[in-house]
């Protein structure tokens, strides 16, 4: 194996002489970050692939609502030189579309396939990408997106039950019934952060 | 002859999980096949995305059934990554202790699972009572026997107990001395290899094409492309162990190097419970209430080596509270849908089974 910090390097270069790189981000001597923009992302996945990185890991999305886009995230392999790379594009929210990678890495297809079932993101050429893989019969919007609300959804879709009241409280007991409000109030209180 | 339109699992022995292979067959030759997975999605990169960093280290482990601490190592890894934290020297020698425990008792299992299309069943019976003593030091370590939650970012949850590392050595010595009696019980056993020897071949092209990593890889290309070896985690740089690999992947072969491998892990338990250093094994991740703790904006990709190959968590965080986003990439997703789509046309429908055994095809990381 060549030194791995050559490799970050060598990667560096490689992508620098041949496109224009929005943000570069190493994050160890084993992973590199690259965000591009959309129309360039196939040819540095061709590129990549002729110089080495022969695997691809992985192939997602994030969802951004507040910057109405959808990030597309390929990660690659090269066992040679090994470097994670992470590509990343965003692309617009309303309409997402990214083409299809399966000319080049045929494994892509099932990643694009869920990545369209969970993002809405549309991947033209591949044959199969807006057929159902793990939720069956959905109606309702991709549920990896920010604003799909599970709570509303399952309120919607399923009957309500009725609980008995039996199980949920162990002890009728008034102090211990208030003490368990005091702490479920507290941890409310403490998780912080937004909710989603 | 009329094709015919069979299913395969979710109820079948030679079937691991909850997912079914929908075949059509023309005698018994196999002309279209595809997987169905979904009878076990949970949401869990939408639930992960609602619960807060430390909430979720109850959640990860269920995310592979049989393997769950690689899961509690690729989620530690990424989100001290993020966090810029390094985990104390003594928790990194328990871990793999953990990580090597749990990789020989799903060797173990998968072995035992060979029993299932090959009709062995005493070899499955050998084999999972070894994997409930692995439980057993399970139990004794972290409290449980399957979801540890052990491994947790920072470090691990607490020390080992004294007077455990008796336990582990008995457990491995008495494994190693079986060992021989596993390989004759199986894949040194005629009547097994005739079944398994030349079947649901796995060319080395393929595997680039699919995108196979783990023991299908090595299997078939004959390089030693493990993640332990070629981007070392923990303190895998500093054991020495050797990464079993062949140049003709068939059925055999790859179970070959499964049990191969189970020699590498004792050697590796071995080194670790000689090199271990005395110390803390865990650091906070912030300061204050553990459900307030933040962790800075960053991508990040962690992957780890499990016995099925390559599996990582790709991790996003906006620096909140809880995580943006949790990808999931699991080891066996590449040959359980799109290997089982392509390559098992052509083969006999008593092979499917082999494939998705000997492939290591775990359908909870394929569903989420």
């Amino acid at each position: 194996m060549m030194n791995s910090m050559n490799n970050v390097e060598f990667l560096k270069g490689l992508m620098n002489q041949n496109f224009k790189i929005v943000e570069t981000d190493v994050i160890d001597q084993y992973q590199v970050s690259f965000v591009l923009k959309q129309a360039d992302v196939l040819q540095a996945l061709v590129t990549l692939r002729n110089a080495g990185w022969i695997q691809m890991s992985y192939l997602s999305a994030v969802d951004w609502p507040d910057e109405n886009k959808i990030e597309v995230v390929y990660i690659l392999m090269n066992w040679e030189r090994p470097v994670h790379i992470q590509i990343r594009t965003k692309i617009d929210r309303n309409d997402p579309v990214m083409p299809t990678i399966i000319h080049i890495y045929p494994g892509a297809k099932y990643y694009e396939r869920e990545c369209h079932e969970f993002f809405g993101v549309k991947f033209p050429g591949n044959p199969d990408y807006q057929k159902q893989l793990i939720l069956e019969m959905w109606d309702d919007m991709p549920p990896l997106r920010k604003d799909f609300d599970p709570k509303a959804y399952s309120d919607r879709k399923f009957t309500k039950r009725e609980y008995n009241e039996d199980y949920l409280v162990l002890s009728d007991q008034n102090d211990k019934k208030a003490k368990r409000e005091a702490r479920k109030e507290r941890a409310e209180s403490l998780k912080g952060g937004q909710k989603i | 002859m009329k094709q015919m339109k069979l299913f395969l699992g979710p109820q079948h022995p030679g079937m691991h999980g909850n997912a079914s292979v929908h075949l059509y067959v023309d005698g018994d030759i196999i002309k279209k096949s595809f997987l169905l997975p979904g009878m076990l999605h949970r949401g869990f990169e939408k639930g992960m995305e609602r619960h807060t960093w430390i909430n979720n280290i109850s959640l990860i482990p269920r995310v592979c059934v049989v393997e769950p601490d690689i899961n509690e190592m690729a989620f530690a890894m990424g989100t001290e990554k993020l966090l810029g934290i390094v985990a104390p020297e003594r928790a990194h020698w328990i871990r793999m202790i953990i990580l090597e425990l749990a990789r020989l008792s799903i060797h173990l299992m998968a072995y035992g699972g060979l029993g299932g299309p090959t009709g062995n069943y005493t070899l499955m019976y050998h084999a999972h009572a070894d994997r409930n003593s692995i439980l057993d030091i399970f139990e004794q370590i972290t409290g449980h026997r399957v979801y540890h939650q052990y491994i947790v970012p920072g470090g691990v949850r607490k020390d080992l107990p004294v007077g455990i590392e008796k336990d582990i050595h008995a457990f491995i010595d008495s494994l190693e001395s079986r060992y021989e009696e596993y390989r004759d019980l199986g894949i040194e056993n005629p009547s097994i290899v005739a079944r398994i020897k030349d079947t649901i071949m796995l060319p080395a092209d393929v595997v680039w094409e699919l995108g196979v990593t783990g023991i299908g890889m090595r299997s078939s290309v004959g390089k030693p492309y493990d993640v332990r070896k070629v981007m070392p985690y923990a303190r895998y740089d500093q054991v020495e162990f050797e990464v079993p690999t062949s140049d003709y992947s068939d059925a055999r072969s790859r179970i070959d190097c499964k049990l191969k491998e189970i020699i590498q892990s004792i050697s590796i338990i071995r080194q670790c419970l000689a090199k271990m250093p005395e110390g803390p094994v865990r650091v906070p991740l912030g300061r204050g209430q553990s459900m307030r703790w933040t962790v800075p904006k960053g991508y990040v990709y962690s992957p780890v080596e499990s016995s099925r190959g390559e599996f990582g968590y790709y991790m996003v965080s906006n620096g909140g509270t809880n995580p943006w986003r949790v990808g999931v990439r699991g080891a066996s997703y590449p040959q359980g849908l799109l290997g089982v789509e392509k390559y098992l046309p052509g083969t006999r429908l008593d092979d499917a089974a082999l494939w998705i055994d000997t492939m290591g095809v775990c359908s909870p990381e394929i569903d989420r």
